[in-house]
């Protein structure tokens, strides 16, 4: 069962929340999946997992860019709601016309979505069956049965839907409506044994939620709504002793999109004739069942199996059939389009200005998967757009590249290690970073431009040799002790590194020394044992910060470097709640020249802020990060 | 013919009124004086825009996501503050006159309002906004204080240190929103904490590099501990609470802003 369905803009603003689904989301689902999801661009992805103490949820959404509108839909984890996308995308094309900027309430909407929504869960039980149906393809009495109960059991379930929202409907044609129901009045005198009388009124006269209403089937009303037209059918198919085949009624322009997915039903020679009656004979309501049968027969699926799958398909196709009907325009008129600025970006027209982003992107080093990722992610927000007067598809597509960049490259929480130094200090305690990378990267190095750098603001500072394995590692540091003044804290070579440093951490305490700098071995990422080891200096001294100390001259390998430390890190930790890298500190800056791409790489991948950027030899090359020349240098 | 004619009398009369004046007779130098005079007019006009005294009729609304910045922005605007809101993804820009103000009659000028989010991805542009804002309402969660405090002071820090706003005075108005709570700390607290939050930010915050600094200034008196009033423009910290619409200092900040 769907948890909760929300209509908000990009400012916030929630339109309209599904009323009757009113049981509270636990936590704040909505906002996590805005925070670490959509904000970081990575809206490409399809779905968006939400655990919360006690259950967990998964979140579907879908976009109007043109509009600023957000459609989501909660539901929780464990059922897997095959109709949400659907369903999301029905919800958009009503609502859209709809949306009025300046308007925050829709409560007309409540009834168009319960018939969405009936429609939808009616269709997903179809697909159930279908599939259903063919497993038990030889047995057919056995199946007819099954299919017969389950048919009335849904139609009793709707019919309760129905009726409480015919107490809404009645409520809102009072206060609203009263003129409009007056009128049409004569439409239903025998409206007291329709259950949908106070429905139908309320919306008789009012053309855009033609949708919801229905009524009026006896007397004939001008209005021809949907439901009526499924009534028609039904009663049709009663008639007929349940022969198959959709009558194609005509409809009102208004209801033209349903039209379109109006479908001949499929009969099959041995396919159980009363499948999409789902009216129970025996009881005059089912009448009125808005049962939506007028979307696609979905036992099309002829040669599947997997639901899952078949339902991806047969949305693959629906969309495929929508985007074929733009397209190539003359010159002429594109040229006026892009003078007019009416042009709606398709996805298509993205496609040549996206991938000569990508080859920009790739060619400045920037890992394949994530230029992929970051292209589909921009084309999910410029689909649908409205283009502005004078403008090209390409500068388009960058504007929106660029804005994405600046907001991956943007830390999520500001980087003030001196501000966390003296908080240290106010509690007594050192300050305590750890440093790890891969062999040959620039940790000894780097981690000297640090301790330069805190030392010019009046901290003081000790490293701790715990490379223990590499000859020459302690010796090295003691050279940029000895050259810079400060406190060398070793105990020679082959020493437990993580026993080590808890000296050293010990011994800074005691000597009152704000900030520990902890020096490790190079390590490839797929060393198990010498990960493990570095997992367990992290949890046994709990670090403040885990610097991963990274080359700006790797491709895609930087990636997976970072993962993979990453990942072990937390695999490999014995402590429940597992520490990940805090911060990346990028070296050999000043050898890449403008291709950056490794910035944007790893910042994407793993979420952590680029808290440095190495760029030289000497102990001031340090320095931070300029998002701005970051952006210019991979987009130029 | 005709027209060199024309030029001819022209020429005599220029000549004859030359005379008058006892000045040199040409043509070219009366051109040159009129390109003149109209280069110069219109510097003054492109100058007269260029150092206007800045008047804006926009507010800005700033602070960390889940203050309230977009409840208080409709329930300015609208009176209410509907289903209430999720996080923001985009500004929420808005010209209205205030709802308190639609109500009863008079003459009101409308405020221009923009709800600007808070969360950290977006601060970047946070400076396209800046540059047009009249005066900031500044946002603080009274009931979620003590855990955030820290990156309350920096966003307030950088915004109070931005040379623009300290150049032009910009008003800040420093809102505890969410008085209603009952575990909202008093204003009095609040605005302590702040100051000594900011106190310390003055310390730490140099830069790795002092690239990026140019555009931020000083604002702690020397050799005092910060506070508010140090402050060249003018910050004021005040209680309200959006949801139950007590927010009398707010509107009595913006009519301030726009003159009404």
């Amino acid at each position: 069962m769907l948890e909760q369905l929300l209509i908000f803009t990009r400012g916030g603003l929630i339109l309209w929340t599904y009323k009757e689904l009113a049981n509270a989301l636990r936590g704040s689902p909505i906002d996590a999946l805005i925070r670490s999801c959509l904000l970081e661009d990575r809206s490409a992805l399809t779905s968006f997992q939400y655990d919360a103490p006690g259950c967990s949820y998964t979140l579907k959404w879908s976009f109007h860019n043109d509009l600023g509108l957000v459609f989501v839909a909660v539901y929780r984890k464990i059922l897997h709601l095959l109709y949400v996308d659907e369903l999301l995308e029905k919800v958009k094309s009503e609502f859209s016309p709809l949306f009025n900027p300046s308007k925050a309430d829709y409560p007309d909407f409540d009834d168009t979505f319960r018939q969405l929504l009936l429609e939808a869960e009616a269709r997903a039980e179809e697909l159930r069956q279908a599939n259903q149906a063919k497993s038990f393809n030889a047995d057919g009495a056995r199946r007819n049965a099954s299919g017969d109960k389950r048919g009335s059991k849904s139609s009793s379930g709707l019919l309760q839907d129905g009726a409480k929202g015919d107490e809404d409907g009645g409520k809102n044609s009072k206060k609203e409506y009263i003129s409009r129901s007056v009128e049409s009045a004569p439409h239903h005198a025998n409206g007291s044994t329709s259950p949908f009388n106070g429905n139908g009124s309320a919306h008789a006269g009012d053309p855009k939620v033609s949708l919801s209403s229905g009524s009026d089937e006896e007397n004939g009303s001008t209005k021809v709504t949907e439901v009526a037209f499924n009534v028609d059918k039904l009663k049709k198919l009663k008639s007929k002793g349940g022969k198959k085949g959709a009558s194609k009624a005509p409809l009102p322009a208004k209801d033209d999109k349903a039209n379109k997915k109006v479908k001949v039903n499929r009969v099959w020679d041995d396919a159980p004739n009363k499948k999409l009656d789902y009216s129970n004979p025996s009881s005059n309501d089912a009448k009125e069942t808005p049962i939506g049968d007028q979307g696609k027969s979905l036992m099309d699926a002829e040669d599947d199996d997997d639901s899952d799958l078949e339902m991806e398909e047969d949305i693959e196709v629906n969309n495929s059939k929508e985007k074929e009907i733009p397209k190539k325009k003359g010159w002429f008129s594109s040229l006026i389009q892009s003078v007019a600025g009416k042009a709606i970006i398709e996805e298509d027209d993205l496609a040549p200005a996206l991938k000569s982003l990508r080859e920009r992107l790739l060619v400045k080093n920037v890992a394949q998967e994530i230029t992929d990722e970051l292209s589909s992610s921009v084309a999910t927000s410029l689909v649908g757009k409205k283009m502005a007067s004078l403008t090209r598809i390409s500068t388009t597509v960058l504007k929106a590249m660029e804005e994405a960049l600046t907001r991956i490259l943007t830390p999520k929480r500001s980087i003030d290690i001196l501000r966390d130094v003296h908080t240290a200090k106010e509690q007594g305690r050192p300050y305590v970073v750890v440093f790890c990378g891969v062999n040959g990267v620039g940790k000894s190095t780097n981690l000297a431009k640090v301790a330069y750098w805190l030392m010019q603001h009046n901290v003081s500072v000790m490293m701790a040799a715990c490379d223990t394995f590499r000859s020459g590692a302690v010796e090295q540091l003691r050279t940029h002790a000895n050259r810079l003044q400060i406190s060398l804290f070793q105990r020679g070579y082959e020493k437990d590194p993580a026993f080590v440093a808890k000296e050293a951490i010990r011994e800074a305490t005691l000597s009152k020394i704000d900030v520990v700098l902890v020096d490790t071995a190079g390590r490839m990422q797929d060393n198990e044992p010498l990960m493990r080891a570095l997992a367990k200096l992290v949890h046994i001294n709990n670090p403040d910060l885990v610097l991963f100390v990274g080359e700006a001259l790797v491709g895609n390998d930087g990636v997976d470097q970072l993962m993979k430390f990453n990942q072990k890190l937390i695999d490999l930790s014995t402590s429940s709640i597992p520490r990940r890298i805090d911060g990346i500190l990028l070296t050999k800056f000043d050898t890449v020249d403008d291709k950056v791409g490794a910035a944007l790489s790893m910042v994407y991948k793993s979420g952590a802020p680029i808290m440095f950027l190495g760029c030289g030899q000497t102990y001031t090359d340090l320095k931070k990060l300029n998002v701005k020349s970051i952006i210019k240098s991979l987009l130029s | 013919m005709v027209s060199s004619a024309w030029k001819q009398e022209a020429e005599l009369k220029l000549q004859n009124i030359a005379k008058d004046f006892g000045l040199p007779i040409s043509v070219e130098l009366y051109t040159s004086i009129a390109v003149l005079l109209i280069t110069l007019f219109i510097f003054v006009i492109v100058a007269r825009f260029a150092f206007k005294k800045r008047k804006s009729d926009t507010i800005l609304l700033t602070g960390l996501s889940g203050s309230g910045k977009t409840a208080l922005f409709y329930q300015l605007r609208d009176g209410t503050i509907h289903k209430g809101s999720v996080t923001s993804m985009e500004a929420n820009v808005d010209r209205f006159i205030l709802h308190s103000d639609s109500i009863k009659q008079g003459r009101t000028k409308p405020v221009r309002m923009v709800d600007f989010p808070g969360h950290m991805k977006l601060r970047a542009k946070l400076d396209e906004f800046l540059i047009q804002a009249g005066g900031i309402i500044f946002l603080v969660d009274a009931a979620d204080f003590m855990p955030n405090v820290r990156s309350v002071a920096e966003y307030l820090y950088d915004i109070l240190s931005k040379a623009l706003i300290v150049k032009y005075k910009i008003p800040v108005l420093i809102v505890a929103n969410k008085m209603d709570k009952v575990t909202a700390h008093s204003i009095d607290f609040i605005r302590k904490q702040l100051e000594k939050e900011i106190d310390k930010l003055c310390v730490t915050r140099t830069g790795i590099s002092d690239a990026d600094m140019t555009s931020e200034v000083l604002i702690r008196k020397e050799g005092e501990p910060f506070k508010f009033t140090h402050c060249l423009n003018k910050v004021t910290v005040t209680e309200a609470s959006v949801t139950t619409a007590q927010l009398a200092d707010v509107y009595q900040f913006i009519r301030e802003q726009i003159g009404s």
